[in-house]
């Protein structure tokens, strides 16, 4: 082979450039993360609440994955509500916030929750003037 | 305290000292006599959890000193005891031990002290939950994290409680009244977590660690754990345990994954890039550790905090 030894050193030179970018290309195609992998996505379905109290509260909140789904600033002794939530097979845990007048004596709310299939759960929150509870539904 | 004495009797010799008025040295004497019986009066304690160390001062008050053989941050599982640690145990009245086997030594520790002290070993008292032993995996032992369960710390203090109020009946209001004041705090921390954590749907309380220390939290918190074993040790896992655990990532839809004491970066690397899963931060797994996670509550907080973050 004929030329100049730096001629040559050049040619090898392009030729490993060359053949560096398709190899570049195939060993780093895997190293961006894959999509992350999606929970199965369990759809709302309506689930039944009714809450009954010993003593009148001046409100009451329900929260559901930290968003607030029912809200009653005049509620009454007894109150129903259809409400739409995702109810995985594991059940749900909703967050109570009762506030009872300042000066009362221990009171308590009943809570019945009607999951999609019909069954009834219930649970008991009992508290004086301001009362926080997370309930796991069954 | 004989030797003050001696030493303040000694004293006398002196002439500037012989014109002091006696009634002054007296009162001297009554005051280091006062010191240092106050300083033999407490109880003293050795704990060789840094749970338990953080229990029995918040319970025991200024009434007892207690002595923490393993400091935060150091793993209880490795840790051995000094001579300096037997000699502290000797002297101790209460022994505290978190016991469902984290303290290996026990046997020895009782036989080479030869304490008259009551040994304690607060965890054998609540029930057991099992896993697979760090050192082989297909053995089951008894899981010894029992303080990640906010209902088991409650028990230890009680325990804590009670082993003081029997050494010293003379301060029971005083151990029963910070007893109580602790308790509360565990009471505030506990609804705390429970509203953080109902941030997350029941389904996805999937808890994926390379150090299977957390049962006792995912049982009260409704968690389902996926322990992913070779992680944490210098050994290459086999390629099929590393396809397993990215399989098992995937069918369960995990978002985050919670590595401890990385030995295997490149595994690691792998199952993030092909599961899709994120690192999701580091947890508190064997007791009480520097900064936030110096104290049971900013452990505990932590550790609810990372999780939700991660997986929400």
């Amino acid at each position: 082979m004929r030329g100049s030894p730096l001629l040559r050193a050049l040619l090898a030179f392009l030729a490993i450039l060359a053949l560096g970018w398709p190899l570049r290309q195939l060993t780093n195609a895997g190293d961006a993360p894959r999509e992350q992998p999606k929970a199965a996505v369990v759809a709302a379905k309506e689930i039944g609440l009714r809450l009954a109290f010993t003593l009148v509260p001046k409100s009451v909140k329900v929260l559901h994955l930290g968003k607030e789904v029912w809200s009653e600033s005049a509620p009454t002794a007894e109150m129903e509500r259809a409400l739409k939530l995702a109810y995985p097979d594991a059940g749900i845990e909703l967050q109570f916030q009762i506030e009872w007048p300042a000066d009362a004596p221990l009171a308590a709310m009943r809570a019945v929750l009607t999951d999609p299939a019909g069954d009834a759960h219930e649970h008991s929150i009992w508290g004086q003037g301001s009362t926080e509870e997370v309930v796991a539904f069954p | 305290m004989p030797s003050l004495c001696n030493a303040l009797a000694a004293l006398r010799g002196f002439p500037i000292v012989r014109g002091m008025k006696a009634h002054a040295l007296s009162l001297l004497t009554l005051l280091a006599l006062t010191i240092s019986s106050s300083a033999q009066g407490k109880l003293r304690v050795s704990s060789f959890s840094t749970i338990l160390t953080e229990v029995a001062q918040q319970v025991g008050g200024d009434r007892v000193v207690v002595t923490g053989h393993v400091k935060p941050g150091v793993d209880p599982h490795e840790y051995e005891p000094k001579p300096a640690d037997l000699k502290a145990v000797g002297e101790a009245q209460v022994i505290l031990l978190s016991a469902k086997h984290m303290e290996g030594y026990v046997g020895k520790l009782k036989e080479s002290t030869g304490t008259k002290g009551a040994v304690i070993e607060v965890g054998d008292g609540f029930a057991s939950l099992k896993m697979k032993a760090e050192n082989d995996p297909n053995k089951i032992v008894e899981d010894p994290h029992w303080w990640h369960s906010i209902t088991n710390m409650r028990k230890a203090v009680k325990v804590v409680r009670d082993a003081l109020i029997a050494k010293s009946p003379a301060d029971t209001a005083l151990f029963t009244d910070n007893a109580a004041k602790y308790l509360a705090k565990l009471d505030a921390l506990e609804k705390w977590a429970k509203t953080e954590l109902a941030k997350l749907p029941r389904d996805q309380r999937k808890l994926v660690t390379s150090h299977d220390a957390f049962q006792y939290f995912a049982k009260e918190n409704g968690f389902t754990i996926y322990a992913i074993e070779g992680l944490s040790s210098a050994d290459q896992p086999s390629s099929k345990k590393v396809a397993d655990i990215i399989a098992t990532i995937k069918a369960q839809g995990v978002k985050a994954i919670f590595p401890e004491k990385i030995e295997n970066p490149k595994v690691l690397k792998e199952i993030t890039k092909e599961s899709g899963a994120k690192l999701g931060g580091e947890l508190h797994a064997d007791g009480l550790g520097e900064g936030e996670a110096a104290t049971y509550e900013g452990m505990y907080r932590h550790n609810v905090e990372t999780i939700v973050k991660a997986l929400q």
